[in-house]
C-alpha cells in the first residue's frame, strides 16, 4: 500500500495535472489567433503559387515608393507625437486639475471615432480655408493632397496609442523618486529628464511602435485629405478597384511582409529597452 | 530653523489644518501619529513639494512660499529609500552634486569620502535592486547627506528594516545627526524610535497638530486622551473630576474613584485616567497597609507571556484592566487565569488627560 502511495506521489510530481480552466481559456482564445493565421494564409498561399507575378508587383516603382512614403510619413507622425505627446502624458500622469476628465476624453476620442469622421475633421481643420490650414497655407505649408496632410491624419488617429502608453510609463515611476531628485537639487525638468524619462523608456518605445503601426495602417482619414500622394492603403484600394483582386493581393502581401519584418525587429529590440522599467 | 505659521493645506480628501510649530536648529524633532494623519504631507510641505493654501512656512526666518524644493537645502529620505534604480550606488550619491553643479573632481572626492564614511565603497558599482534593505538605507542616507543639507527629513526611514538592523541604525542615526549638526524632522509610527532619538515630539492626528513637547512630556504625561492612546497607554478610563485637593484630583468613573496628580483641572471636567500596564501592581493578597487609593479587586481573564513579562487582562467590577507583570512574580504568587486578585497603582502613575476638542461629544 505504501509502495502504491509513493508511486502516486512520484507520478503527481513529474506529471502536473492539466488545469481545465486554462485549457478552456486557451482553446477559446486560440480562435482569434487561428483567424489571423487563416487570413495570412489566404493571402500568402496564392502568392507563393505565383512567385513571378509577386516579384513583378513588389518591384514596381509605384509600390516601392508608396511603401517608403507610408513608412516615412508614419515615422514623422510618431516624431511629432513624441514631441507633443510626452509633455501631455506627463501632465496627465502627474497633475490633477479641473477638467482633466475632459482632456482625457479628448485624447481618447480618435479611438472611438469612425475614421471617416476623423478624416473629415482633419480635412476641415487643415484644408486651405481651414482654421489651421489657412494660416499654414499662407506660410507655404499645404495639406490637401500633400505629404503634410498624410502626416496630419496619421498624427490624429494614432495619438491616443502613444499618449496613453507613455502616460502609463510615467505613472509607474513612483512620485517619491521624483521628489527625492528635486530635494537633491534637480529642477522639475531635470528630475523629469534624468529620472522619470529613463525609467519610462520601455513604455515610450512601445507607445511609439503602436502609434507607428496605427499610422501606417490608416486609410479612411488619409484619403479624405490626401488621396495623393498615395500611401500603401490607398494604392491597395486603387489597385483593387482598377486591376482586381489578384493585383491588389500581391501589393497587400508585399506590405504585409514588410510590416512583419519591421515590427518583428522592433519588438525584438524591446527586450533591450528600459530594462529598469519593471524594477521600480 | 523651521516654522509653521497657521499652515493649512488641502490635498484631495486630506486636509492639514492650521498647523503651527517651531523647530530649532540642531533639534531632532519627531512627528508621530497614526496612518493617514498627515505626517508625510507635513514633511513634504517643508521640502517644498506642496504649497500651503493658508499660512506660511519659514525656513531660516524666510518665507519660502516661492522657493522651489531644489533651492531649500533640505534632503528627504522616504521609507522605501527611493534610490534611482537605473543608477549605480556611486551615481545615486553623486546625483545631487551633479545637479548642484559641483565641479566633477570635487564631487568625486565628496562621493568617495561619504562612501568610506558609511562603509559602502564596495557597493559603488552595484545597482540598488541587488542590495539588501540595510545597504539601501546606507546609500540613501549617504545620498541625502552628501549635498550637505541644513535639514534632513526622514519619512519612516527604519520601518522596512528587520528589528536587529533597526536597532543598529537607530544608534547610527543618532551619531550621524550629531556629527553633522543637522536639524532632523523624523516622521514615524514608532514610539520606540521616538523615545530613543527625539529631542522634541509632536503628535499629529487627522491633519491637526494635537500637541508638542519634550519626549518625556509626551510619553510620560500625554495631555490628551487620544495622545495617551497613541503613545501606548494601555489603560484609558473615561471619567470626570469629582474633587481637587492637595495637588491631586479624584476622578470618578462609574462607582470607581481614581486619584491622579492635578494638571489644572476643575470639578466636573471630563477627563481620562491613563495608566501604563507596567505601573499596575498585582497580588492575590490585599495591598500593603497604607494603600487605600487606586485599589481594585479583579479576576485574571487571560495571560500572555512576552519574554520576561506576562501581559494580563483582568476583569474588575468597573472596567477591564491590562497589566504587565514580571514572570518571577507570576511564579512566586502562582498567578493563573481565573484567579481573584487585588490590583492597585500609585496615584503618581495615573495621568489625567483632557479630552481633545471634539471628543467631548463622543464621550
Amino acid at each position: 500500500m505504501r509502495g502504491d502511495q509513493s508511486w502516486w506521489r512520484g507520478y503527481r510530481s513529474s506529471h502536473r495535472l492539466p488545469d481545465a480552466c486554462l485549457i478552456s481559456f486557451g482553446l477559446t482564445g486560440s480562435l482569434i489567433v487561428i483567424l489571423t493565421v487563416l487570413a495570412i494564409l489566404s493571402l500568402a498561399v496564392p502568392e507563393f503559387g505565383d512567385l513571378p507575378h509577386l516579384v513583378q508587383v513588389a518591384t514596381q516603382e509605384r509600390v516601392v515608393d508608396s511603401i517608403i512614403l507610408t513608412m516615412g510619413a508614419g515615422l514623422n507622425a510618431v516624431l511629432i507625437l513624441l514631441l507633443f505627446g510626452i509633455p501631455l502624458a506627463y501632465v496627465l500622469a502627474r497633475v490633477n486639475f479641473r477638467g482633466k476628465g475632459i482632456v482625457e476624453s479628448l485624447v481618447d476620442l480618435p479611438l472611438m471615432l469612425p475614421h471617416t469622421i476623423a478624416g473629415i475633421m482633419v480635412y476641415l481643420l487643415f484644408m486651405e480655408r481651414g482654421v489651421l490650414g489657412a494660416p499654414l497655407a499662407s506660410a507655404g505649408i499645404f495639406f490637401e493632397d500633400a505629404y503634410a496632410g498624410i502626416v496630419a491624419a496619421m498624427v490624429f488617429v494614432s495619438s491616443p496609442y502613444l499618449i496613453n502608453s507613455v502616460r502609463e510609463g510615467f505613472e509607474n515611476v513612483p512620485l517619491h523618486i521624483e521628489n527625492v531628485a528635486r530635494t537633491l537639487g534637480a529642477s522639475r525638468f531635470q528630475a523629469f529628464t534624468r529620472v522619470v524619462l529613463p525609467l519610462s523608456v520601455r513604455h515610450i518605445y512601445s507607445g511609439a511602435i503602436l502609434a507607428w503601426g496605427r499610422a501606417i495602417g490608416e486609410f479612411a482619414a488619409i484619403i479624405m485629405i490626401a488621396y495623393y500622394p498615395m500611401v500603401i492603403s490607398t494604392v491597395i484600394y486603387y489597385t483593387f478597384t482598377t486591376h482586381g483582386i489578384r493585383e491588389s493581393r500581391s501589393v497587400a502581401f508585399v506590405f504585409l511582409i514588410v510590416c512583419l519584418a519591421v515590427f518583428g525587429l522592433l519588438r525584438f529590440l524591446t527586450r533591450f529597452m528600459g530594462k529598469y522599467d519593471d524594477r521600480i | 530653523m523651521i516654522e509653521f505659521d497657521g499652515v493649512s493645506l488641502r490635498l484631495g480628501e486630506f486636509c492639514l489644518q492650521e498647523v503651527s510649530l517651531h523647530i530649532g536648529r540642531g533639534e531632532y524633532f519627531f512627528i508621530i501619529g497614526p496612518s493617514g494623519a498627515g505626517k508625510t504631507v507635513l514633511l513634504e510641505a517643508i521640502a517644498g513639494l506642496h504649497s500651503p493654501d493658508e499660512g506660511r512656512i519659514l525656513l531660516r526666518h524666510d518665507d519660502v512660499r516661492n522657493t522651489p524644493p531644489e533651492e531649500r537645502r533640505i534632503s528627504l529620505m522616504y521609507q522605501d529609500y527611493s534610490l534611482f534604480p537605473h543608477m549605480t550606488v556611486e551615481e545615486n550619491i553623486a546625483f545631487g552634486l551633479k545637479m548642484q553643479q559641483v565641479p566633477p573632481e570635487k564631487a568625486q572626492g565628496r562621493v568617495r569620502g561619504i562612501m568610506e564614511r558609511f562603509g559602502i565603497t564596495s557597493l559603488a558599482h552595484r545597482l540598488p535592486r541587488t542590495m539588501s534593505g540595510g545597504e539601501q538605507q546606507r546609500v540613501a542616507l549617504a545620498r541625502a547627506l552628501v549635498v550637505e543639507p541644513d535639514v534632513l527629513l526622514l519619512d519612516e526611514p527604519l520601518a522596512a528594516l528587520d528589528p536587529l538592523t533597526r536597532d543598529f541604525f537607530i544608534l547610527e542615526l543618532a551619531r550621524i545627526c550629531e556629527e553633522y549638526g543637522l536639524t532632523v524632522v523624523h516622521v514615524s509610527h514608532s514610539r520606540e524610535e521616538a523615545l530613543r532619538l527625539a529631542t522634541r515630539v509632536a503628535v499629529i492626528i487627522d491633519g491637526r497638530l494635537v500637541t508638542e513637547g519634550t519626549r518625556e512630556e509626551i510619553f510620560s504625561a500625554p495631555p490628551f486622551r487620544e495622545v495617551a492612546r497613541f503613545v501606548g497607554m494601555e489603560n484609558i478610563i473615561d471619567g470626570a473630576v469629582e474633587s481637587v485637593a492637595d495637588g491631586y484630583v479624584m476622578i470618578r468613573s462609574g462607582d470607581c474613584l481614581l486619584r491622579a496628580p492635578d494638571r489644572g483641572f476643575k470639578e466636573g471636567d471630563q477627563v481620562a485616567a491613563c495608566v501604563r500596564a507596567h505601573e499596575i501592581r498585582l497580588s492575590p493578597n490585599p495591598p500593603p497597609a497604607g494603600w487605600e487609593e487606586n485599589v481594585l479587586a479583579g479576576r485574571i481573564l487571560s495571560m500572555l507571556s512576552d519574554g520576561a513579562m506576562v501581559r494580563m487582562t483582568l476583569k474588575t467590577p468597573f472596567f477591564p484592566v491590562i497589566a504587565d507583570v514580571h514572570r518571577s512574580k507570576v511564579i512566586r504568587h502562582g498567578l493563573a487565569e481565573g484567579m481573584e486578585v487585588f490590583l492597585w497603582c500609585p496615584p503618581d502613575a495615573v495621568v489625567a488627560a483632557s479630552l481633545m476638542h471634539g471628543d467631548e461629544s463622543a464621550s
